[in-house]
C-alpha cells in the first residue's frame, strides 16, 4: 500500500483530539453540584429539626464550604466549557441534534426530580437516620407515580427511537452496543451472587433499583468510554 | 486498523467536522477512524472510498502483508 505521508506533505487542518477529559469534568462537576446541594438540603432540614434559628457561626461556615464548592465546580464546567469552544469544536448535524436531545433529556429529569423533590415525593435522605433512601420502597403519591410511568414508559421509549434512528452514527452505536454487553454481563453476574449471598445470611437482601442502577451506570460509563477515548 | 484518512482530509483542507459532515458521521467518528480506535463498517469504508476516490485498500491497511495460502 503507497503510503501518502510520504509522498505528499500536509499539514492536517483543524487537528482535534478527543475531548475526553473536558467533557468527563463537566459531567463530574455538574454531578458534583447537585450533590453538594443536596448536602446543603440535607444540612438545613437537620438544622430545622433540631429547632431551627439562625445557623451560627458554625453553620455559616459549613455553609461557606458548600458555596465554595459550588462556586469551584461552577468555574471548572464554565473553564472546560471555554476551551471546548477555544478549540473549535465544530459540530456536524447528527452532533448538534445528539446534543440537543441529551440537553433536553437532562432538563426533563432535573424538572422531574426537582418537581418531585418540591412536592415531598422524593427523598434522597432518610429524614431520621440521614442515610440514602433512594434505594428504598417508599410510597408516593398515585400521581407522580402515573406520571413518572407515563415519562419512562411512553416517552423515552420514542426519544429512544428517534436517537438511534435520526441522531448518532455508527461509531456511537457501536459504543451503545458495547456499553449493553458490560452491563448485561455484570448484571447476570453479580444479581445473582447478590441474592445467593443474601441467602447465606451474608449480605442484606437484593435491591432492585439499586441493581437497575448499577446496570444503567455500567452502560452509560462503557457507552462513554468508548465513545471519546 | 492504520488508515490515510487524516492525510486524505488534509490534502481537502477539511476539518473532521467538515468530513463528518461528507459522511453523514460526528466528528468523534472521524476522529476514532483516524487514530484507529474505531474501524468503520463496510458501507461506510465504501463511502469514504468513494469520496476521496481511492480504493479501499489504499486508505486502510489491514496489516496483512504476506502471500496467499491456498
Amino acid at each position: 500500500m503507497m503510503d501518502l505521508t510520504e509522498s505528499i506533505m500536509v499539514e492536517p487542518v483543524n487537528e482535534q483530539g478527543s475531548n475526553t477529559r473536558r467533557i468527563l469534568w463537566i459531567m463530574l462537576s455538574g454531578l458534583g453540584i447537585v450533590m453538594t446541594a443536596g448536602a446543603v438540603a440535607g444540612y438545613l432540614a437537620e438544622h430545622q429539626a433540631q429547632g431551627g434559628g439562625p445557623l451560627g457561626a458554625a453553620g455559616m461556615i459549613v455553609m461557606a464550604v458548600f458555596a465554595a464548592i459550588i462556586i469551584g465546580l461552577g468555574y471548572v464546567i464554565w473553564r472546560n466549557g471555554r476551551a471546548l469552544k477555544l478549540d473549535g469544536d465544530e459540530l456536524t448535524r447528527r452532533e448538534r441534534l445528539n446534543r440537543n436531545i441529551m440537553i433536553g433529556c437532562m432538563a426533563l429529569g432535573a424538572v422531574m426530580g426537582g418537581g418531585l423533590a418540591a412536592t415531598g415525593n422524593l427523598d434522597i435522605a432518610d429524614p431520621a437516620s440521614g442515610a440514602l433512601s433512594i434505594f428504598d420502597d417508599g410510597r408516593m403519591s398515585a400521581a407522580a407515580a402515573l406520571l413518572i410511568v407515563f415519562l419512562w414508559a411512553v416517552i423515552i421509549p420514542v426519544v429512544a427511537w428517534f436517537w438511534h434512528t435520526r441522531a448518532i452514527d455508527e461509531q456511537e452505536a457501536s459504543a451503545y452496543r458495547d456499553g449493553g454487553y458490560y452491563a448485561a454481563y455484570a448484571f447476570l453476574i453479580l444479581a445473582p451472587v447478590w441474592w445467593l449471598l443474601w441467602r447465606g445470611g451474608l449480605l442484606p437482601e437484593p435491591n432492585g433499583v439499586a441493581i437497575f442502577m448499577a446496570f444503567a451506570f455500567i452502560w452509560s460509563a462503557v457507552w462513554f468510554w468508548k465513545k471519546y477515548r | 486498523m492504520k488508515n490515510q484518512l487524516k492525510v486524505l482530509r488534509a490534502m481537502r483542507n477539511w476539518s473532521q467536522a467538515e468530513l463528518g459532515e461528507h459522511l453523514d458521521v460526528s466528528r468523534q467518528a472521524v476522529n476514532a477512524i483516524e487514530t484507529g480506535k474505531y474501524d468503520p463498517s463496510l458501507p461506510l469504508a465504501f463511502k469514504i472510498s468513494r469520496l476521496f476516490g481511492q480504493p479501499i485498500e489504499e486508505i486502510f491497511d489491514d496489516g496483512f502483508d504476506g502471500e496467499h495460502h491456498g
